[in-house]
């Protein structure tokens, strides 16, 4: 781990240019990219590509196949499902911005207080990564929803938690190899502050990598807030989700299959399009990360 | 090394420990009740109170964790006070089901995913590496219920070939009855390790020591046979450590769908009746075996490379 | 009952009929045979059903579901029972006769030669006081079935007499034929348990045509001929019971042939009728559940009556119920469904609603509440549909709402005060309540010593409380049904109550079956008969 030094500090132009070069000759990176910025691109845009509200019931009949009305037919109350596709994509995408963004500040703070921090300290908090880490997701995320209830909130807390583990993990890896590092050694002699040296060396080192990590993660994100709605313990209705779209159309499959691919294929898509595009990023930036995983 | 296990043993016992800890603390602000969950809506007050005092949740919670431990000590799960039947006799029912499940299913898929890697390694930049990174890709995170669902309705309603739901009975019959919900278990590690010995194998291939067997000559299938696969083996078994975790909650699914017996259902319906004896104990055995597998994995590593042992 | 189908047999794969060499020998030799043993040759006959729960308790005494008594009724035998068909009535089972003295006591005779599994000997009227009285003495969480139930007099071997304190019309509906109803031998019961309580999962003794050979929990229960049954032979050899929690599980297993009858869910009904699986008879049975919206009484935001009534009125009852069902169930007026006594013709607020009628109440409640009511629901399919339609009906008159979706385990403690403080804030909650065929069963769950308990819109009526004592010992049926349609029009005024529909309960099985089901569409296992 100690050798991924490549500093990857954030967006300069250089570094663009970089990974737009990189991922023009790569096949599959350039499928990826394409793939996540249509889904973006339709998260953000999704109230103005559809004409249908995504809660209002009885737009159409029910359970209806696909039409010129309803590009991907309607659910079991007769709500266009198209619309609810793109808005379960926003939905998706705010669950893994949001979890993603919680589970990688508070594993960034815990990750550097436990490689930086007395040994003790560091001892606790490593053993209660792996206590985290020793549950099946579903089983950890059945006991917070009923403790909560479920909500979009809960879905994104239960996605946090389960991952600040692996995230600190990392980043205390990095901070350890870095604090024994002889240039870090060197300015600590000199007097310089802890502070300075978080800003300075460990963060710039650690976070484009992790960032990376975390688009791999996406996919994972949307499959668990799926999974816990297939459970029964998702968003709150009338509240779209691809996990929701997914249940509806399991429990009324006999009725008609388009919900099932309906939520489906988008959870392929975001998939692909996220886990190339982080293995091309990585290929670009720093081909022996995947170890750190 | 011994060492190094016994150390890192020690510390696999208190992280079972902490989890444990960690699920009563927070179970113990659930709402819901098992008394009034189990005895139904009949239930006298009175009945409802000797209930909770058998089951000791009259106790103060570190009481309560302290006796469980306790008794965990003495090999005793405590005992449904439902049905009055130990915990464990309920909880090592239900998990050949599930070990069989997974093992079966990490079977198929390692040795799939294997060979799709390997080849795929082997053949790095062709259409057909690229047909196959997006097969495996694709199918990584479709979630296993929904593989589970699609398989039911194709292959035992649609086209009757397989049984739909159940465990079977004897070998022929239970073996039957694996095919389904193992391949909706396994189908997403398949790309996953596939993924993953690619990548390892692409690394080795360009490293100094292999290029230079390269040099000396030996055939391409020596070479993948003597060094390369070895280390990049290496990662799937890693991978395999840290997915058991995954793995069980895959379980979770795929034994609700196919009414299959197994301790993820066992924990699901425990949970819904806030069956706290049963759910610590099908808990406890689960994170214990988790554990376990990630221990294996981490002395395996260490085994094969010594390197790995100063990564505690 | 005991009809055997020798064309089905016939016809019934070969392989199965383990020792008959060829069907032309069986047809005759069935035919020879005494009509009790005659089933024995449909040897390897097994059927097949799912449960909607496995089984936890099999001491009569302490039933806790239906699921449990479905077993009971296969593995115990009780005075009467209930009749196949589409109406409710009882027949006899082991009673060779039985008839209400008085008021107050039932006189019954047990047939002679009934007999007790392993070294127990014959069943006796000592028996019937044993297990009768048992629930009462040792507490049971079901002793109210029983009533006012005084003892059990025994006059002869075979002879009793139950004796109540006052009259207790449930007794001939839901405590002879049902679970409580069933006879055990009292000396494998003392000598199984130290004082006669509960003996849980491990029956010490079978009375019924089949015993519990085996039981494995989330798999199956596994029930087989009691060889010292005496009565009209069963239909199947075995019967195996599936738990399946999840009736679309069931559908799909039996669409693969792994079950031979099976219910199944409103929402496919309409598919499966149009295009049936193979071999199979598709039947429509009205089911005993009520399902409706309660309001929290004692909640602040709920305290006026008008928006209440305005809430009643704004709901479609008949949209509600189309949507979650797909079309497939009708709305309720009360709580007592229709073929129960005391069921009403017509609820007093029209099951469409009236929009104009809610909006004037609204108007005199000030206007819609400054923040949204909760409506709690279960996490099934039929129920978040369900409050997503009262969610947008609510919405047209401009009350707010947001649907709190909860576990099974979070949501059945809701209303109940021993859990904390949860049950201040409910507001509005979708509930539905299973049922069993006396009304008394239904209204006893609203009466004021519920409140906090499984009343949990807290409504409490001296008047209503009143009569509920009075219906349960009133002799004339007709009279009896007036007092619990006046019940249910309390409850309606209270304005906590939207009730919505009793849902329905349709089943499939194998042509070549012939299934004895009760007028719910609920199985009797021992009496299904024919081939599968």
């Amino acid at each position: 781990m100690s050798q991924a030094q490549a500093t990857v500090s954030l967006p300069e132009p250089t570094v663009i240019s970089r990974i737009l070069r990189g991922l023009a000759g790569n096949r599959t990176g350039t499928i990826g990219f394409v793939l996540v910025v249509l889904i973006l691109a339709a998260a953000i845009f999704a109230p103005w590509i559809s004409q249908y509200d995504p809660a209002a019931i009885m737009t159409g009949p029910r359970m209806a196949p696909p039409s010129s009305d309803h590009w991907l037919g309607t659910d079991n109350l007769g709500r266009d499902l198209f619309s609810r596709v793109l808005a379960g994509g926003r939905v998706a995408m705010l669950v893994a911005g949001a979890s993603l963004g919680a589970a990688l500040s508070l594993g960034l703070v815990l990750g550097l207080v436990a490689g930086l921090g007395p040994r003790w300290l560091d001892n606790l908090l490593l053993l209660l990564f792996d206590a985290l880490r020793s549950f099946p997701t579903i089983v950890f995320g059945l006991a917070v929803v009923t403790l909560v209830g479920p909500s979009l909130f809960t879905v994104i807390l239960v996605v946090a938690i389960t991952s600040v583990p692996i995230y600190a993990r990392i980043i205390r890896t990095q901070a350890q190899s870095l604090r024994n590092a002889e240039f870090v050694m060197a300015e600590r002699a000199m007097g310089a502050g802890l502070p300075r040296i978080l800003f300075v060396h460990v963060l710039p080192n650690v976070l484009g990598p992790l960032l990376i990590l975390a688009s791999m993660d996406v996919p994972l994100v949307i499959a668990t807030e799926a999974g816990l709605s297939f459970l029964g313990m998702g968003v709150r209705p009338p509240t779209s989700s691809w996990g929701v779209i997914l249940n509806d159309g399991y429990n009324f499959i006999r009725n008609s299959p388009w919900p099932v691919i309906a939520g489906s294929v988008p959870i392929v898509l975001v998939t692909l399009g996220f886990t190339f595009l982080g293995e091309a990023l990585r290929d670009i930036f720093d081909p022996r990360l995947q170890k750190a995983n | 090394m011994i060492y190094y296990a016994t150390q890192r043993f020690l510390l696999s016992v208190l992280i079972v420990i902490v989890a444990i800890s960690l699920l009563t603390l927070m179970l113990h602000v659930v709402p819901g009740d098992p008394a009034t969950m189990i005895l139904g809506p009949r239930a006298t007050p009175e009945l409802i109170e000797q209930t909770r005092v058998a089951m000791g949740l009259d106790q103060p919670l570190p009481v309560q964790i302290v006796k469980f431990f306790g008794r965990i000590l003495h090999g005793d799960l405590g005992t449904d006070v439902f049905t009055g039947r130990a915990v464990s006799d309920i909880v090592f029912e239900q998990l050949p089901y599930t070990l069989v499940l997974i093992a079966v299913s990490i079977l198929w898929s390692s040795v799939l995913g294997i060979v799709l890697g390997c080849y795929s390694a082997l053949r790095a930049g062709t259409w057909l590496d690229t047909l196959s990174g997006i097969l495996s890709v694709g199918t990584i995170s479709i979630p296993a219920f929904v593989m589970a669902l699609y398989a039911v309705l194709i292959f035992a309603v649609s086209l009757g070939w397989l049984p739909a739901i159940g465990a079977g009975e004897g070998f022929f019959d239970s073996a039957m009855h694996l095919i389904l919900p193992a391949f909706a278990i396994g189908i997403s590690w398949v790309g996953y390790i596939a993924r993953m010995v690619r990548a390892s194998m692409l690394e080795v291939m360009g490293a100094p020591h292999v290029r230079m067997a390269r040099s000396f000559g030996l055939t391409e299938a020596r070479i993948v046979r003597a060094y390369i696969l070895r280390i990049a083996v290496q990662p799937a078994v890693t991978l395999l450590g840290t997915g058991v975790a995954h793995l069980f909650s895959a379980a979770v699914f795929v034994e609700v769908i196919f009414a299959r017996p197994g301790i993820g259902a066992l924990i699901v319906s425990s949970v819904n009746e806030r069956n706290y004896p049963i759910i610590l104990g099908a808990v406890l055995v689960t994170t214990a075996i988790i554990v376990l597998a990630t221990l294996l994995s981490d002395l395996t590593v260490a085994l094969l490379d010594p390197r790995q042992r100063e990564a505690l | 009952m005991t009809k055997t189908n020798t064309v089905s047999m016939a016809s019934a794969p070969f392989g199965r009929r383990a020792f008959l060499k060829g069907a032309a020998s069986t047809c005759l030799f069935a035919a020879t045979m005494p009509l009790g043993s005659r089933i024995w040759a449909q040897s390897g006959q097994t059927l097949r059903l799912s449960a909607y729960a496995d089984i936890d308790a099999l001491d009569p005494a302490f039933y806790q579901n239906g699921y449990n008594v479905d077993v009971m009724n296969c593995i115990y035998t009780k005075l009467i029972r209930y009749k196949a068909g589409r109406e409710w009535d009882w027949e006899l089972e082991s009673a060779e006769e039985i008839e209400q003295v008085d008021d107050t006591h039932i006189r019954f005779k047990l047939k002679q030669g009934l007999q007790f599994s392993g070294d127990y000997g014959e069943i006796t009227a000592e028996d019937v006081k044993f297990s009768f009285e048992r629930a009462i003495l040792h507490d049971s969480p079901v002793k109210s079935d029983w009533g006012p139930l005084d003892h059990v007099e025994v006059t002869g071997r075979y002879e009793g007499v139950i004796v109540l304190k006052e009259p207790f019309q449930p007794l001939w509906t839901i405590a002879l034929p049902y679970g409580t109803g069933h006879i055990v031998s009292k000396k494998a019961v003392l000598d199984a348990t130290d004082d006669g309580g509960n003996f849980g999962m491990t029956p010490p003794v079978f009375s019924g045509a089949y015993v519990l050979a085996e039981w494995k929990s989330n798999q199956y229960v596994r029930l087989t001929r009691n060889p010292a049954w005496t009565g009209p032979a069963p239909g199947f050899d075995e019967i195996r019971i599936l738990p399946m929690d999840d009736t679309k599980t069931a559908e799909r297993a039996y669409e693969a042939g792994d079950l031979d009858f099976t219910q199944i869910t409103l929402s496919s009904l309409a598919q499966y009728r149009q295009d049936p699986p193979a071999n199979t008879t598709i039947e429509e049975y009205p089911s005993l559940y009520y399902v409706w919206l309660g309001m929290n009484l004692d909640n602040p935001a709920l305290g006026d009556k008008n928006l209440r009534q305005a809430i009643q009125y704004a709901i479609n009852v008949k949209q509600v119920v189309d949507a979650a069902y797909f079309g497939e169930a009708e709305p309720a007026t009360g709580l007592i469904a229709p073929g129960l006594p005391g069921h009403r013709d017509h609820s007093a607020i029209p099951v469409e609603g009236d929009l104009d009628k809610a909006r004037e109440f609204l108007q005199a409640a000030g206007g819609p509440p400054s923040q949204p009511l909760t409506i709690d629901t279960l996490n099934a399919s039929e129920w978040t549909t369900m409050a997503q339609i009262i969610q947008a009906q609510l919405a047209k008159v401009g009350i707010p709402t947001q649907i709190n979706v909860q576990d099974s385990g979070s949501f059945w403690t809701l209303g109940m005060e021993s859990e904390g403080d949860r049950w201040k804030n409910m507001q509005l909650v979708l509930n539905r309540f299973s049922m069993l065929p006396d009304p008394y069963y239904a209204t006893s769950w609203f009466v004021s010593e519920q409140v906090g308990i499984w009343n949990w819109e807290r409504f409490s009526s001296p008047e209503f409380d009143k009569l509920h004592q009075k219906a349960l010992s009133e002799i004339d049926p007709d009279e009896r049904a007036a007092i619990y349609r006046q019940m249910q029009d309390i409850m309606e005024q209270s304005g906590a109550y939207r009730f919505l529909t009793h849902e329905g309960s349709p089943v499939m099985y194998r042509d070549s079956l012939e299934p004895a089901l009760r007028p719910d569409g609920r199985p009797l296992l021992p009496r299904f008969s024919g081939s599968v």
